[in-house]
């Protein structure tokens, strides 16, 4: 392989020192042919063998190429899920893990500086090795050279058979002494010159070498030159293999026949060492990426470790084990950040205790009220109604009082049960008593038990669904609770046109709406309707004495199952109530079954039967109530702890789909 | 003959307006308004009925239940103010039959007695059989395997109308209705109390009944 030619003499140390070492070094590995000439002339004349070994190559290439890609083809069709897994959890360690992250990013580093280091390393050494072998070669390139020329010069010889043995013994003392061949040569008469009549050599070479393993570049720039020594990086074969070499070319003459002497130096001792540094390069390379990994992965588990702890304890203490705290040890960073994660842990955990403290008094209270006023109260809703029922026999002014008496301990008594309840939500006490129950079963007990009061003021309850039985994970009795209230308030408030009770389900939720074609009311209206003690119209006399509680209840109770309770209005067309709950507890809502805002709003009073507002699942228009949206009220589910609660068969099949009132 | 209540309470005023009430319908009330001394004056009594507030000074009102069913099958109904799950259920099962929430109406407390105190149905000699457990209807025994069986004649009564209709599946509803005679559906946890009471009593193996089966989503029935 040529990597320079140069007239060496002449040549600056430095140039040659930083052009050369490069070829050598990688002489075993390229040196089959990847000739990269660096200088013009000798590129100029390496071109055709260039043009050809580059053509090989390129072949040789692109059929290595396309049989790799069609085998990583292959490979990645039947290993592409477990690639893919494995590359999505490289990734979430990347992502989750510092300790991954660091170490390898210092394995990554490491293993750049070291390929740095150790090609600058490997360049250097082959440099230097390169630098001294030519030096050597090209000084006893001179002498020996000088021996052939003086030896020739002297010579006597003028018959054919002393001139070859001169010649022959000549450039045979050239091999050197030993066994071993020290520098071989290649002997060749110049081409294209007038051959004298005693020109009995042509050319001569040691080992079977011809003239082809001369360079051509080194040839010509030996012809054309004068006296000079030229020299460059070649191969030759050696027994059966190539070894890298340097050739030193120059001119002798004998018997005025110009000769080209090359001088052949074996770098395959070079080589070898220079292989082997690189090896212990390597070796030592990879074992100290190796321990700096080693180390990374230590000190980094040093730091990490009580950070990926401190992480564990903070999510035990999140998930409500407040005893929890850390280790702490020496006083450092580490343990400075432990001392204080525990500092904020014990305040916490004082805190915490202290609102659960006032929350348990709270409970307390509530229940401690609840018992003293309830047996008061039960005394005088007793006498009442002793004095209720014996009334006809009271003159008019004490009958009067005691019916006054009676409806008002009545009503301070619903009132009082409201507020307990109200405080018993707010006091977080409430639970979720949930059981699979069939949904029909509670609203027929509600139309049922609101019957009495429809008949009283002339309503007619109709029960519409397309379904016969839908098993809902609830509260029956806060269900019941709830519909109770929508029912009687749609009577309350309907003027004695009919109420609409519509039942439906979708795949993650049931909704029962309850319409009525009352005096409904405003969006304003319709938005406040959940709030506590609200009245939409306060000059109005509660004739059915609601406390004012009953939807906020309501809503708390819908609240606990993670539903929603939403109110529709219109001033004049009636207002509808719609209940949407999962269908199982603690579910969410993707979209209500039924429609917030009724199809027959421009109908106002008695609707016909046919135009009743059921709408299913899958065909249920997009919401379109704006006023309403601050009455939906998503919230998280509480735990329960609950014996049985109502489950019954589904016998009550004839009951439904008709007018109940 | 006028049936005799005890009305234990500590409120004098709410125990004698009971009184008042339990009078006017043609009982015969007896009142203790101390928890230490219920069981003396249980004794000294002898009531058909009795009436019981959970929230007593002395020992509390579960207590008290507990001492009386401890040496009587007399039927005992609580008055409670706290309706919540934990305390009507720990009442109940300390041995109470039935409960009424307090604020009730004169009627609503009238009607629990009346159903507790209803002789039992027509007891005509008749012999039932659960598994195997024999029920003597008219001699009011239960006897398994020759060994008798002591059971409140509110457990006795839930056991004798399962027994009836051994085909039938009770809905918790229905057992309310049938055997506390309450018409409109009421506490179901009253039946889920006296259930595990009953089979606690009747059952080989309580966590594997043979006697009083239950049926998922729907209530119980008897056993074959």
């Amino acid at each position: 392989m040529v990597s320079d030619i140069k007239q060496a003499p002449e040549s600056p140390a430095g140039e040659s020192g930083t052009d050369n070492p490069a070829a050598t070094s990688d002489a075993r590995h390229t040196g089959a042919g990847h000739p990269v000439p660096e200088h013009t002339d000798a590129h100029a004349l390496n071109l055709p063998w260039l043009i050809e070994r580059t053509r090989i190559w390129t072949r040789r290439a692109l059929i290595l190429a396309l049989r790799v890609s069609r085998l990583v083809v292959t490979g990645l069709r039947h290993f592409r899920p477990g690639i893919r897994y494995l590359w999505r959890a490289l990734l979430r360690r990347w992502r989750r893990s510092l300790e991954f992250r660091t170490v390898s990013m210092t394995l990554l580093l490491s293993i750049a500086s070291f390929a740095v280091v150790g090609a600058y390393l490997s360049n250097q050494i082959a440099n230097n090795l390169f630098q001294e072998r030519l030096k050597q070669a090209e000084s006893e390139s001179r002498y020996y050279v000088k021996q052939v020329q003086d030896t020739f010069d002297g010579s006597q010889a003028n018959d054919q058979s002393s001139v070859i043995t001169l010649v022959y013994d000549t450039l045979k003392a050239v091999e050197g002494n030993g066994s071993v061949i020290q520098r071989r040569y290649v002997f060749e008469a110049m081409p294209e010159q007038t051959k004298p009549r005693n020109r009995w050599v042509e050319s001569r070479a040691s080992d079977q070498l011809t003239v082809r393993v001369i360079p051509p570049a080194l040839r010509k720039a030996v012809q054309e030159s004068g006296k000079d020594q030229y020299w460059a990086s070649t191969e030759f074969p050696v027994g059966d293999q190539d070894h890298p070499g340097i050739a030193v070319g120059n001119k002798v003459t004998f018997n005025g026949t110009v000769y080209e002497l090359y001088l052949l130096y074996d770098l395959d001792t070079a080589q070898q060492t220079l292989d082997e540094i690189q090896n212990v390069l390597w070796a030592g390379g990879a074992a100290l990426v190796l321990m700096i990994g080693g180390i990374a992965w230590y000190v980094t588990r040093n730091v990490v470790s009580p950070v990926s702890h401190a992480a564990v304890v903070s999510e035990k203490l999140a998930a409500g084990q407040l005893q929890e705290r850390m280790v702490v040890k020496g006083e450092d960073e580490v343990a400075r950040l432990g001392a204080s994660f525990n500092h904020m842990a014990a305040s916490l955990q004082e805190q915490i205790t202290q609102l659960a403290t006032l929350s348990q008094m709270q409970q307390r209270f509530v229940s401690d009220v609840s018992h003293e006023l309830r047996t008061p109260l039960t005394t005088v809703r007793m006498a009442a109604e002793v004095l209720y029922d014996a009334r006809d026999d009271f003159d008019p002014i004490n009958k009067r009082s005691a019916e006054l008496l009676y409806n008002q301990v009545e009503r301070f008594q619903s009132l009082l049960s409201d507020l307990l309840e109200i405080s018993r939500f707010d006091a977080g006490a409430a639970v979720l008593d949930a059981e699979p129950t069939d949904i029909f079963q509670v609203v027929s007990h509600v139309i049922d038990g609101a019957s009495p009061v429809a008949a009283e003021y002339g309503s007619e309850v109709r029960l519409t669904s397309r379904h016969k039985r839908i098993i809902v994970e609830m509260d029956a009795r806060r269900i019941d609770r709830i519909l109770r209230n929508l029912l009687l308030n749609a009577v309350e408030h309907g003027e004695g046109k009919p109420v609409h009770v519509s039942v439906a389900a979708n795949h993650d939720a049931v909704a029962v709406s309850v319409r009525d074609f009352g005096i409904g009311m405003t969006a304003a209206e319709a938005a406040r309707v959940f709030d506590r003690f609200w009245r939409a119209d306060p000059a109005r006399a509660r004739t059915t004495g609601g406390s004012g509680l009953g939807l906020s209840i309501a809503a708390e109770d819908t609240k606990l199952h993670n539903g929603w309770l939403q109110a529709w209005g219109h001033k004049g067309s009636g207002s509808n109530f719609r209940l949407t709950l999962p269908l199982k507890k603690g579910g969410t809502i993707g979209k209500s079954p039924l429609q917030l805002e009724p199809a027959d709003i421009r109908l106002p009073g008695a609707a016909p039967e046919r135009q009743m507002l059921v709408l299913d699942a899958g065909e249920g228009a997009p919401e379109q109530d704006s006023a309403t949206q601050d009455s939906v009220m998503p919230a998280p589910s509480e735990g329960t702890t609950s014996p049985a609660r109502n489950l019954a068969e589904d016998d009550d099949a004839g009951t439904r789909g008709g007018a109940t009132p | 003959m006028k049936a005799r209540i005890l009305v234990v309470d500590d409120d004098e005023a709410l125990a004698e307006m009971i009184g008042i009430v339990l009078r006017n319908d043609g009982f015969d009330p007896v009142f203790c308004a101390d928890g230490g001394q219920a069981l003396d004056v249980f004794r000294s009594a002898k009531p058909d009925l009795v009436l019981l507030d959970l929230m007593l000074p002395g020992s509390d009102g579960i207590e008290v239940c507990r001492q009386i069913r401890g040496e009587s099958d007399v039927p005992i109904v609580m008055l409670t103010a706290k309706s919540d799950t934990s305390d009507v259920v720990r009442g109940l099962e300390s041995g109470a039959d039935d409960y009424v929430p307090k604020p009730f109406k004169p009627a609503e407390l009238v009607a629990r007695v009346r159903a507790r105190l209803r002789p039992g149905d027509q007891k005509a000699p008749e012999t039932l059989r659960i598994a195997d457990v024999t029920i003597d209807v008219a001699g009011h025994m239960v006897t398994r395997g020759g060994e008798r069986i002591s059971l409140t004649p509110l457990e006795f009564d839930l056991l004798v109308a399962l027994a009836r209709k051994p085909w039938q599946v009770f809905t918790r509803e229905l057992l309310l209705e049938q055997v506390w005679g309450y018409r409109h559906a009421a506490d179901t946890r009253l039946v889920n109390v006296h259930v595990q009471r009953l089979r606690s009593k009747i059952e080989r193996d309580p966590e594997a009944p043979e006697v009083v089966l239950t049926v998922r989503g729907v209530g119980y029935k008897a056993g074959s």
